[in-house]
């Protein structure tokens, strides 16, 4: 950090009235501070008015307590990485990717993150979009039949797009008419190593 | 100015030493529609703030918003943060959740263990018609807290082993206040209660809807959280005391343990006893300056600092860190100095 950066970090703290100097807080100080507050939450609970209980309602079902479930933004994303740089991508935006970019999936140690756009500005020599409607990104509708070809047979690693923005496609909610049924829908099965 | 050259020296000091940890954040913010399961990374322009229009439109089922922001490290790799999420509805209440405390300076909310933080919750759009459905009447209030363990940073944690705390149903639309003036972490493992970290994580969820032949189920609409950091502690060696320093100063070692990720920490001196609040003379080559996402401990080696000590007598010196929650004193000492050379001699003369 540069010097004159250090510097004005002291600028940065808030200008409000400082608190006088004290003496670093002690684990007895806050014990005592913990009980204190242990014995205003057991007062308030104690105090806490009683449920309502509607008797014309059945009582629900006991439950046990939800578990923290909380999501992983990395564990819902694929990664692309190439060359010291990686982006993230939602699963399922990958529509083909090719064996000899495997490697290009995985992230190496210490590449720098970049959005999607910054990251395929970089990379267009390899990766291509296709532009999907948001029915098609539900299952809801086909990809066009050309696209579908093209996606099969691109040699590129190929991300569906929304407005530019990478996005998921589920699979097809019904199977395609018997006349298409010899093109492999990449939304069907989704060619990934 | 004389402040300025001090830190001028610390700060090029301290960087000579070690390797420079590299940190950069990259936000992302994406949009999961209920119930397709249709994900969308709206990411492409993300900066410190903004608004924008929902890129995909928001079916009757909702869609859910999250906002994260991942920190590279080059020491300790990838790590992300949940900063908010959202889930908007034709029926399902609103909430908006802001945690604040006395650091202003992060993107992250974070405190300190022995500081009070604020949590406040606004619910709106709650329904209590007899045909209303039952995800318009309530919303569930959750308290997770998860420790960090001993010198965890939060890297790399595991957030399905956070506790539920508290958990609680809300049926009225308000705004709701909360002071916490002390942790809900856990303990376990820390040899001090100053010395505990983790992060707080507070949530409204909508409840499970099932209409229309869909099943939604139980989704965030608003989360934050807070991290807690442990309170710092120092210590000087190399002198006691009541020690009578002599002709030249002795080499000091200060000892720093966690300080704050934003913080300045020194050593002054200053002539008597100690007297807490005195200001001093910042002591050459012991100033630290942090701006950090994590605690940081470090050691110092103070030597030749006799030209702070302007003149012989009781002095004490300080050491002292600054953070955005004030001043703290972390050890002291105070010795006697007296840099007088006694000559005893004789004059003769001959002739």
């Amino acid at each position: 950090m540069k010097p004159w950066i250090a510097f004005s970090l002291l600028g940065l703290l808030p200008v409000a009235a400082e608190p006088p100097m004290r003496d670093a807080t002690t684990h007895e100080e806050l014990e005592l501070r913990y009980r204190k507050a242990m014995q205003e939450e057991a007062m308030r609970k104690a105090n806490a008015p009683a449920p309502q209980v509607d008797p014309a309602k059945k009582p629900a079902p006991a439950k046990p307590a939800e578990p923290a479930k909380p999501p992983t933004l990395l564990g819902q994303s694929d990664i692309i990485c190439f060359n010291g740089v990686a982006t993230i991508v939602p699963k399922r935006a990958i529509l083909q990717s090719p064996q000899n970019l495997a490697s290009r999936l995985q992230y190496q140690a210490g590449a720098k993150l970049v959005g999607w756009k910054d990251f395929y500005e970089l990379n267009r020599a390899w990766i291509t979009t296709v532009e999907v409607s948001e029915e098609q990104a539900q299952g809801d509708s086909p990809l066009a039949e050309d696209t579908q070809k093209k996606v099969v047979k691109s040699t590129q690693l190929v991300v569906a797009t929304f407005k530019g923005g990478p996005i998921s496609v589920l699979p097809l909610k019904t199977p395609p008419p018997e006349g298409n049924a010899s093109a492999k829908s990449p939304q069907q099965t989704p060619s990934k190593p | 100015m004389k402040l300025f050259q001090c830190l001028l020296v610390a700060s090029l000091t301290c960087g000579s030493g070690f390797s420079q940890e590299v940190i950069s954040y990259l936000n992302y913010i994406r949009q999961f529609q209920t119930p397709s399961g249709v994900v969308f990374d709206a990411s492409n322009s993300v900066g410190q703030s903004g608004s924008m229009l929902s890129p995909l439109p928001i079916q009757k089922n909702g869609a859910r918003f999250e906002l994260w922001t991942i920190q590279s490290s080059s020491v300790s790799g990838v790590s992300e943060y949940l900063l908010s999420s959202s889930y908007v509805a034709s029926y399902i209440p609103t909430a908006s959740l802001t945690l604040s405390s006395s650091d202003t300076t992060s993107p992250v909310p974070r405190t300190r263990v022995d500081q009070p933080f604020y949590v406040t919750y606004t619910i709106g759009g709650l329904l209590s018609g007899a045909t209303d459905p039952d995800a318009s009447k309530a919303v569930t209030y959750q308290h997770h807290v998860q420790s960090y363990g001993p010198g965890g940073t939060g890297a790399n944690l595991d957030r399905t082993q956070a506790i539920l705390y508290r958990e609680e149903k809300i049926e009225k639309n308000a705004t709701y206040n909360q002071t916490f003036t002390i942790t809900s972490i856990p303990r376990d493992g820390f040899s001090s209660a100053t010395k505990i970290r983790g992060e707080e994580r507070f949530t409204i969820r909508s409840l499970p809807d099932d209409r229309d032949g869909y099943h939604v189920d139980s989704l965030i609409i608003d989360s934050k959280t807070i991290q807690i950091w442990p309170v710092a502690d120092g210590s000087i060696s190399g002198i006691t005391n009541g020690q009578k320093v002599r002709y030249s100063v002795p080499q000091l070692t200060l000892t720093l343990n966690d300080l704050y990720p934003f913080s300045t920490t020194y050593l002054q001196a200053y002539k008597g006893n100690p007297v807490l609040g005195t200001t001093g003379a910042i002591i050459s080559g012991s100033q630290l300056v942090i701006n950090d996402s994590v605690p940081n401990s470090r050691t110092l080696v103070v030597s030749n600092y006799g030209a702070d000590l302007a003149d012989d007598g009781t002095w004490t010196m300080e050491l002292i860190t600054k953070t955005p929650f004030g001043t703290d004193r972390l050890a002291y000492v105070t010795f006697e100095l007296d840099r007088t050379m006694k000559v005893n001699g004789t004059v003769t003369t001959s002739e």
